[in-house]
């Protein structure tokens, strides 16, 4: 039994681990104290109460509540987007969802290792919605794939589908199309992969973006993301006459899409760094107000273009599947089968273009968020933070973090815990 | 802050024992030996005590041959006036004759009479 004392230490050490570390003391103090009590059972309850404080003080219910729900909502993404037997690229497509869903579960060990876990509330809804918006993606993507993949047997559908795929792909009629397409896979993947580290840094503790710099650029987002979805895929397509939106309202919406891909980042930079509490100097206050626009702004445009993406890839995939969804889109009774055939098949094309969204948005979200940010250089309040006065007992500027002395040793303890985005 | 009504009477019996060595560093066992608190209860009211500034904690600075390093605990100044204030209430409160009135002929009523105290 000379391998108990080992594998109980190994443990133990462990289990101190799941444990904040300002409250690790209090845990190794319950072990410490172990050796005063009589052997036998009053040490082993001795222990068992430090056990359940290392529970409480761990947080362990939450924890362990998290990992059930995103093993539960990776488990229900994976099994929609787990490829069926017409699929003969089904390799490509299933390793795509494995490696995913690993890069979900692993990037936040990653990244609370170097960075430090979430610390506010608005960093973690933050990921929380980026991980639920990536998991919607995942099926709604694979059941569009399969819908414009999968070759019509004969007649005008195949007529249609040869035009809309212009003709040139290849495909066994009744099955899907194509062999493996292993480059798209990998180029979603690094893109997935961007995506979740950026976010995963942004709202980490030790990230110089303060948590009211993510809630302002994920406000704007939203607010970007559902207007853009009101303009395309829901009411202006204009490939047809027959779309729900016309004349001044089509026109306000397309304006007002316009105006918030710009004007909403950039008002997430400005409000950001006039929010951010600075330093003294000028050179260090600019420097925080520029991490203030830079955080805004690319949350807005990430969280911009993901919305547009789910919400778009979403209803496109049900458009396929469901016939309320055609009725209320396309006006699906009034058509023939062959033409609601063909703007199925156009609108599960165009969902490849919110991928170049996903790409642009961030960008254009980053310059206009920075941009903004430097205007409250010159216009934002004066570095003392005499700035208008806020109401009693708090509500004035947003303090930017400040990374705790050797955080990251303090952190290393806590890669065992998932992430709690 | 101190009065009775804040602390629990585990609270209290701890604060009562922390009272008893004012300046001397208490190690948990003691603590646990004088309160008859189990360490699933005792450490949990000592971290809301330390979090109020009532109580200090820090390492045994020596570490002793054959065992650990202790973690000890002593009253702050505040957790000192905090502790005696919230005792003396509390040996009052025990001393006072009980202030309910009670009708004549009513059913006394069983089980928790006392309202549940709040834990620091």
């Amino acid at each position: 039994m000379s391998w108990l004392g080992p594998v109980a230490e190994a443990t133990r050490r462990g289990a101190m681990r799941l444990v904040p570390p300002v409250r690790r003391d209090w845990a190794e103090a319950v072990w410490a104290e172990a050796h005063e009590v009589p052997a036998g059972w009053p040490r082993l309850a001795w222990r068992a109460g430090g056990a359940v404080l290392i529970a409480k003080e761990g947080q362990m219910g939450r924890r362990i509540g998290i990992l059930l729900l995103f093993a539960a909502a990776a488990g229900a993404a994976a099994w929609g987007a787990w490829p069926g037997s017409p699929v003969s690229h089904g390799a490509a497509v299933q390793s795509g969802i494995i490696i995913t869903l690993a890069l979900l579960a692993g990037l936040p060990l990653l990244t609370r290792w170097v960075l430090g876990p979430p610390d506010s509330r608005a960093a973690r809804w933050l990921r929380a919605g980026f991980y639920a918006a990536i998991l919607v993606v995942l099926p709604a993507q694979a059941a569009i794939g399969l819908f414009n993949g999968a070759v019509p047997r004969a007649g005008i559908a195949r007529h249609i589908w040869d035009v809309v795929q212009s003709g040139g792909v290849p495909g066994v009629p009744g099955s899907s199309s194509g062999g493996p397409d292993w480059g798209g896979e990998i180029a979603i993947l690094i893109f997935t992969a961007c995506y979740v580290a950026v976010v995963l840094a942004l709202t980490a503790r030790r990230t110089p973006v303060a948590p009211a710099t993510l809630a302002i650029g994920a406000a704007a987002g939203l607010m970007t993301g559902a207007v853009m979805y009101a303009v395309a895929p829901v009411g202006l397509n204009f490939r047809y006459p027959d779309r729900p939106w016309h004349g001044w309202a089509a026109s306000l919406c397309i304006a007002l899409a316009w105006i918030l891909v710009f004007c909403a980042p950039l008002a997430a930079g400005v409000l950001a760094g006039r929010r951010c509490h600075v330093p003294d100097d000028p050179g260090e206050a600019s420097v925080a107000r520029a991490w203030q626009g830079f955080g805004a702004g690319l949350v807005s445009g990430g969280v911009g273009a993901l919305f547009l993406t789910v919400s778009g890839t979403g209803t496109t995939a049900l458009l396929v599947r469901s016939a309320w969804v055609r009725d209320w889109l396309y006006h699906g009774h009034y058509l023939t089968a062959s033409a609601l055939y063909g703007r199925e098949l156009y609108a599960s094309q165009d969902v490849q273009g919110y991928f170049l969204l996903l790409f642009a948005f961030p960008i254009l979200g980053l310059i206009m968020g920075l941009f903004g940010a430097g205007t409250t250089n010159v216009t934002g309040p004066v570095p003392d933070g005499s700035g208008p006065p806020g109401p009693p007992g708090g509500g004035g500027p947003e303090p930017v973090p400040v990374p705790p002395d050797g955080g990251r040793q303090a952190d290393a303890g806590e890669l065992s815990a998932v992430g709690s985005g | 802050m101190g009065s009775r009504a804040e602390f629990s009477p585990q609270t209290l019996s701890v604060l009562a024992a922390l009272c008893g060595q004012p300046s001397a560093w208490q190690h948990g066992y003691a603590l646990a030996r004088q309160t008859g608190l189990k360490s699933g209860t005792l450490y949990p009211i000592l971290i809301r005590l330390a979090d109020r500034g009532l109580v200090e904690a820090c390492w045994e600075e020596e570490p002793v041959p054959g065992r650990p390093r202790r973690h000890l605990y002593r009253l702050t100044p505040d957790g000192l006036a905090s502790a005696a204030t919230a005792l003396a209430e509390a040996e009052l409160a025990k001393a006072e004759p009980t202030t309910t009135q009670v009708r004549p002929g009513a059913r006394p009523r069983r089980g928790r009479g006392v309202a549940a105290p709040v834990v620091p």
